[in-house]
């Protein structure tokens, strides 16, 4: 399935039509009021055209809860895309990605951390500063760990990332579970552990957003750069990449786009995994397709798991977490019988 | 330009990889580097390259010591084939050739670059495939194409016969000799001197950390390096290579 430059534009441009498609229709598709005409109305309506609804509570639910937790999908979507085919990159392994190497869990943390000890209260900003700290400190981690000279192998990197997964989790619930009644905590450990959009008001989809196009413009001159590093140490060294320094800036950039989302939806599985594999499918490996590929991939593939969790009943109370593994873990099962395989081949 | 190496020491641990090493690579000639295994053939082509750093001595590309040049620009001077080309992702032919364009702002050249290194190395016809579609020799020359991208005029290769049948490894024989020709410089550490010393300029033994020999085939083959190196006995019309191949069909 590989295809020519144009023709990964022609599919790229057709996710952007299906993601607004999807966006309008997470907007107005839910199983609570307003339905979908009364949606579309106060869409409009936010964007300065057309009157009013009738009940100026479906304005406010559209502005104020619907559309910024449709952004924090698409961002926060996108952003695990970008995450996940970056690490993949950065760790020449296709196994690799935040919520496995424990990135995600590291940033989870470190949220939780800040909510915990009040600095959440003090300034906006104290989330994701801490996510941010507990994703660099966990990637770092894992780097350290993993790697046999330059080399990541996906014993190495999977072990490291279990370990820390369950590290990282048992902190998250400890920190969690010590400052609030049982009630709260468990919800909150809940929201932190299996992600979830439900805390997503504007301030969290400014900084969600703001940390997507900050870390993608820094890819933006890299593109190239990502191929070469797939290709081994010395090769990357040889045709002028500076490897050390490109791996740790990149393994920086995909711990920021992950704590810029996880800051505020808590560690969503798999999407950060499973993305990139779909996207190279699509339009194979090469970056510069890659990556804009798996954005939308991303974006899709969380709104649409956030659509079915905003239209089952509502005393299942899923959380979208459950939604991403439900899907994603078949095919990490795939993919690790698969790799397997090759690897025994080889 | 010369890529120059003088004294090269690199300790592991204990253990003396590389002892007062000396050796220099020019433009128009074919060099061979053997020794036995784990005599520091990997370990000297990766400090011409400037992946690694000597302990003591230095590496000089032209005038400028080698880890004073800014990565795209060294790039654009020493390129490299790998032992092992693997990549964990599927890219086509092309794209893995492309990448021999990265030490180069892109440009419209770029095109007719890349297609001229797979010309070089009949890959035409694998271009679109998948990589991990191809033999292990295709894959090989995929390496030599992406490093011919580079355009760079010193080629340092690891190892390109191993795992190639005769026929292959002796079309890519005939390439390195014919990059030799055109004025490129090629430093190949192998241990298939029987294939390619035919073909080669000059052979640099590496025995015990220290370059034992060095100067052209019937010189360094000797009998009694064979016997101090490799520990065997050789026999054979000129003292080395017993049997010398050719390949029937015209080709590349």
């Amino acid at each position: 399935m590989y295809m020519s430059r144009s023709r990964a534009t022609r599919v790229m441009l057709l996710l952007a039509v299906a993601l607004i498609a999807f966006f309008v229709l997470h907007l107005g598709v839910q199983r609570e009021a307003p339905n979908f005409a009364d949606s579309l109305r106060s869409l409009l309506h936010a964007f300065g055209l057309g009157a009013a609804n009738a009940d100026a509570l479906h304005d406010f639910v559209v502005a104020q809860i619907r559309l910024p937790r449709a952004l924090m999908a698409v961002f926060g979507g996108a952003s695990l895309g970008l995450a996940g085919a970056v690490m993949q990159a950065a760790f020449r392994n296709p196994l690799a990605a935040p919520d496995i190497v424990g990135t995600s869990a590291g940033a989870a943390l470190g949220g939780a951390v800040a909510i915990v000890a009040g600095a959440a209260s003090q300034s906006l900003l104290a989330v994701p500063i801490c996510s941010l700290a507990g994703a660099l400190l966990a990637t770092w981690l894992v780097f350290l760990l993993a790697g046999t000279g330059n080399r990541f192998s996906t014993t190495g990197i999977l072990l490291a990332g279990v370990a820390f997964n369950l590290l990282l989790g048992a902190l998250t619930t400890f920190v969690v579970t010590t400052q609030f009644g049982n009630y709260a905590a468990s919800s909150d450990v809940l929201f932190w552990l299996m992600g979830g959009l439900s805390r997503s008001a504007w301030p969290q989809v400014a900084i969600t957003v703001v940390g997507f196009l900050l870390f993608s413009a820094a890819l933006l001159p890299r593109l190239q750069q990502l191929d070469v590093l797939t290709l081994g140490d010395d090769s990357a060294h040889s045709l002028g990449v500076e490897v050390v320094r490109a791996r740790t800036m990149l393994l920086w950039v995909a711990a920021g786009l992950t704590a810029a989302t996880v800051a505020n939806t808590g560690g969503i599985a798999f999407v950060g995994l499973i993305v990139p594999h779909l996207a190279r499918l699509i339009v194979g490996p090469v970056h510069r397709s890659l990556l804009p590929t798996a954005a939308l991939l991303g974006a899709l593939v969380l709104l649409l798991s956030d659509l079915l969790c905003r239209n089952v009943p509502a005393h299942w109370n899923l959380p979208l977490g459950v939604v991403t593994s439900v899907l994603g873990a078949p095919y990490f099962i795939v993919l690790l019988r698969r790799h397997r395989r090759g690897e025994e081949l080889q | 330009m010369k890529l120059a190496a003088t004294g090269l020491a690199v300790q592991l641990g204990e253990r003396r990889l590389l002892i007062d090493v000396s050796l220099a690579i020019a433009p128009g000639e074919l060099v061979l580097v053997a020794g036995r295994n784990g005599s520091g053939k990997s370990t000297l082509l990766r400090m011409l390259l400037g992946a690694q750093r000597a302990d003591q001595g230095q590496v000089l590309l032209g005038a400028r010591a080698l880890c004073d040049w800014p990565a795209r620009e060294r790039a654009r001077q020493v390129a490299f084939v790998p032992q092992q080309p693997d990549c964990p992702f599927d890219f086509r032919a092309r794209e893995l050739v492309a990448m021999g364009r990265h030490p180069h702002d892109p440009g419209e050249r770029d095109a007719v670059v890349i297609h001229a290194a797979m010309r070089a190395v009949d890959a035409d016809a694998f271009a679109d495939r998948p990589v991990t579609s191809l033999s292990g020799g295709e894959l090989r020359r995929v390496a030599v194409a992406r490093a011919l991208a580079t355009e760079a005029p010193l080629l340092l290769l690891d190892e390109p016969t191993s795992n190639l049948d005769l026929e292959h490894a002796l079309v890519l024989a005939g390439l390195m000799q014919r990059l030799a020709r055109e004025g490129r410089g090629l430093l190949v550490a192998t241990h298939d001197l029987n294939l390619l010393a035919p073909f080669a300029d000059r052979i640099v033994l590496l025995h015990d950390g220290r370059v034992h020999a060095d100067g052209a085939p019937v010189e360094v083959l000797s009998a009694a390096n064979f016997a101090t190196v490799f520990r065997v006995t050789a026999s054979g019309s000129a003292g080395y290579f017993p049997r010398t191949f050719t390949r029937r069909e015209q080709g590349i």
